[in-house]
């Protein structure tokens, strides 16, 4: 008769010995002492000054200790909403943002495609010289410009032969502001772009070169595609920080002005704290921003997943 | 006609030669493999054929054209890439029709060639799929369908089969074959691997540190190695290769070493200062237990059982040979074993430059041994 054959023996079921409560927390401590100076200040630096200004919100307080803070519940709410200032301010902003994106996105694209070309050395000193600005102090940088756009024998003037006073009228005025802002953050997302270009295998452009596509085919078909999780955090970066950029450079070139033409979001709210002393408004303000910048920045952050591609 | 011929071609980084004065002729419906161990030349003497790497010396032609400095997407060839370089954010369908797209041909072609290509690549059900969600299996076979959706000049492959598991390389090897049979056309194939070069391959060219080494169908390269590198590189395991030196001895010439005394079949006068240092080869298959005039002694160091057959590490004078015979082969670590090889099966090198040595017979009057053994290739 035919018979199985019998496979390996079955040892019955055996539990190794648990170490002790103890040994076990200790084993299980390292990640989170790693983790805890980190922590610890984004606690003291962020979420705390972040719940001490939501408190400071729904009171009114001139910034002197000696005065103490009066609760007025959603009073500075009310009057943030009822004045014209903070809708004026959010629409500005908007200017700024939309006026810097060439700067931080399309420019770069430009100049990282085309300094794809250069090589060795040549490359590690252009880069060099194109991020040169970032590393100008905005308050340095902003002392030079004033000069330069000095309506009196300033060059810029001298150059387009025209007679503008740069600073201080409201059009101008906005314009410059990006304009410098935009001259200064250009080197570091050129940066930002060659890096992305950098992780771009090499091979995909090789390919699509082999299946017949011309130069702009590769460029418009693969790389940007490609590079789209790049483009969409420099918007991110732009959207988020703009208003910020721009505030050394208002703070000591316009104040605000003229006219407000100035006065964006961060710089309203500074205004509020910083000029008026009216603590709880600008509070509330600070609220409002960190609210309405947190939707926009959630959903570009989605899109940044939902376009990333995980080759290989 | 897709004939490729490369003309003395070089391709040098800084120090570096990477490809050393190549001349090969790549015949139409040819299956070329370029073989070699990693940094001997072989991807990027394909590269400069595809014309992703420019050379800096030598000339390409394809069919009659020179394309030696024609850009990559003029050359009509569809390369597969190691990688597969499948486009991440393009579907299948997408990547396989990406040639005709970027040729500007009509919507309604490009889905009617892509179902097709999908359907021989039985790929149809995948082709709405992006490629992180298939298998390495499906992926490769993406990469194979872009190259095949136009009807380019020659096929270039860059180790396309080294990405994927054992058993399904197996596979891919047969359809590779397979599709090379119906389409009739010429590929060149990049790889390290010989059994793929063996198996796939109507010829077989060999480099070394940029040098072609040998040409030659899978039988010639395998049976009449041209150089001791070439006989080391191919087999598995390789051919065992032993200093030795080559004397007459009542008027036949045999190759002697500690523990080694081959008679060759050659018959010949050497006198004893034209004995001359060769380098001796056997394949580990030809080797026999015992026999008549048993040319090898040594003792058995370990024996590898592979399931259908066993190998013996045998220690041989201060040499190491290796013995391939089916199971059982009777031997045990520590016994002393005779082994013999059938002269045919007998190979030798020079010992400096390690090409082939054959004998020239001359007439017994012109005194020459020496140069007799000369190395031009067979």
């Amino acid at each position: 008769m035919l018979m199985e054959i019998t496979g390996p023996p079955k040892a019955p079921p055996v539990t190794a010995e648990r170490p002790s409560p103890l040994r076990r927390v200790l084993r299980g401590a390292p990640p989170y002492l790693y983790l805890a100076p980190g922590l610890a200040l984004l606690v003291i630096w962020t979420y705390r000054p972040l719940t001490q200004t939501a408190e400071l919100s729904f009171h009114s307080w001139n910034l002197l200790p000696t005065t103490p803070m009066v609760p007025v519940g959603f009073a500075n709410y009310e009057r943030l909403l009822d004045l014209p200032d903070l809708g004026q301010a959010t629409l500005r902003t908007l200017v700024v943002i939309l006026g810097l994106l060439p700067f931080s996105v399309l420019i770069p694209v430009v100049v990282g495609l085309l300094s794809r070309q250069v090589r060795g050395r040549g490359k590690a000193v252009y880069q060099a010289m194109v991020f040169a600005p970032m590393l100008v102090a905005p308050v340095a940088s902003a002392a030079v410009w004033r000069w330069l756009l000095d309506p009196g024998g300033g060059a810029v003037n001298r150059v387009l032969g025209i007679d503008l006073n740069w600073l201080y009228e409201t059009g101008s005025a906005q314009f410059s502001i990006i304009v410098i802002t935009g001259w200064h953050i250009l080197g570091f997302a050129v940066l930002v772009v060659s890096a992305g270009l950098a992780g771009i295998s090499g091979d995909y452009g090789d390919a699509a070169s082999l299946d017949g596509a011309s130069r702009w085919q590769i460029t418009r078909w693969i790389t940007l595609p490609l590079l789209s999780p790049t483009l969409v955090f420099l918007t991110l970066m732009t959207v988020l920080l703009s208003a910020q950029w721009t505030f050394p450079l208002i703070d000591t070139l316009t104040q605000g002005g003229p006219a407000d033409s100035t006065t964006n979001v961060y710089y309203l709210l500074w205004d509020y704290s910083f000029h008026s002393y009216d603590a709880g408004l600008g509070a509330a303000a600070g609220m409002l921003l960190f609210a309405g910048f947190g939707i926009i920045a959630a959903g570009l952050v989605w899109l940044a997943e939902r376009l990333s591609f995980h080759d290989n | 006609m897709s004939r490729i011929h490369i003309e003395a071609a070089s391709k040098r980084f800084d120090k570096v030669t990477a490809v050393d004065q190549v001349t090969l002729d790549i015949e139409h419906g040819e299956f070329l493999v370029l073989l070699g161990p990693s940094g001997c030349g072989k991807s990027t003497l394909l590269r400069a054929i595809a014309g992703l790497t420019p050379l800096t010396e030598g000339r390409i032609t394809l069919g009659d054209k020179d394309i030696t400095h024609t850009p990559p997407r003029d050359r009509d060839l569809a390369m597969v890439f190691q990688s597969y370089a499948l486009y991440p954010h393009l579907s299948v369908a997408r990547n396989i029709g990406f040639p005709l797209r970027a040729r500007r041909r009509p919507k309604a072609e490009i889905r009617e060639k892509v179902e097709q290509v999908a359907r021989t690549l039985d790929l149809s059900a995948l082709l709405d799929r992006r490629p992180r969600e298939l298998s390495g299996g499906q992926r490769q076979r993406v990469a194979l369908g872009r190259a095949l959706v136009r009807d380019p000049g020659a096929f270039l492959m860059d180790e396309p089969l080294s990405n994927l598991d054992a058993k399904l390389r197996t596979a891919t090897r047969a359809e590779l074959s397979e599709l090379h049979r119906r389409l009739g056309s010429t590929f060149v194939y990049v790889t390290h691997d010989q059994v793929e070069a063996m198996t796939m391959a109507t010829r077989i060219a060999l480099l070394n540190g940029g040098k072609l080494e040998q040409v030659g169908s899978p039988t010639e390269v395998y049976d009449r190695p041209a150089s001791a590198f070439v006989a080391g590189f191919l087999g598995s395991p390789a051919m065992n290769l032993l200093d030795a030196r080559v004397v007459s001895r009542e008027g036949r010439l045999h190759a002697v070493a500690e523990d080694v005394d081959v008679a060759l079949d050659i018959t010949g006068e050497l006198s004893d200062q034209d004995s001359q240092d060769v380098v001796l080869g056997i394949r580990p298959e030809h080797l026999r237990i015992g026999g008549a005039h048993p040319g090898l002694r040594g003792v058995v160091r370990l024996v590898e059982n592979l399931g259908s057959e066993e190998l013996a590490h045998v220690v041989v004078g201060d040499a190491r040979v290796c013995l391939r015979g089916s199971r059982p082969l009777d031997l045990a670590t520590g016994d002393a074993v005779t082994l013999s090889a059938a002269p045919q099966h007998i190979h030798l090198f020079h010992r400096e430059s390690g090409k082939r040595l054959v004998w020239r017979d001359e007439s017994p009057t012109a005194n020459r041994a020496a140069v007799e053994l000369d190395y031009s290739a067979p």
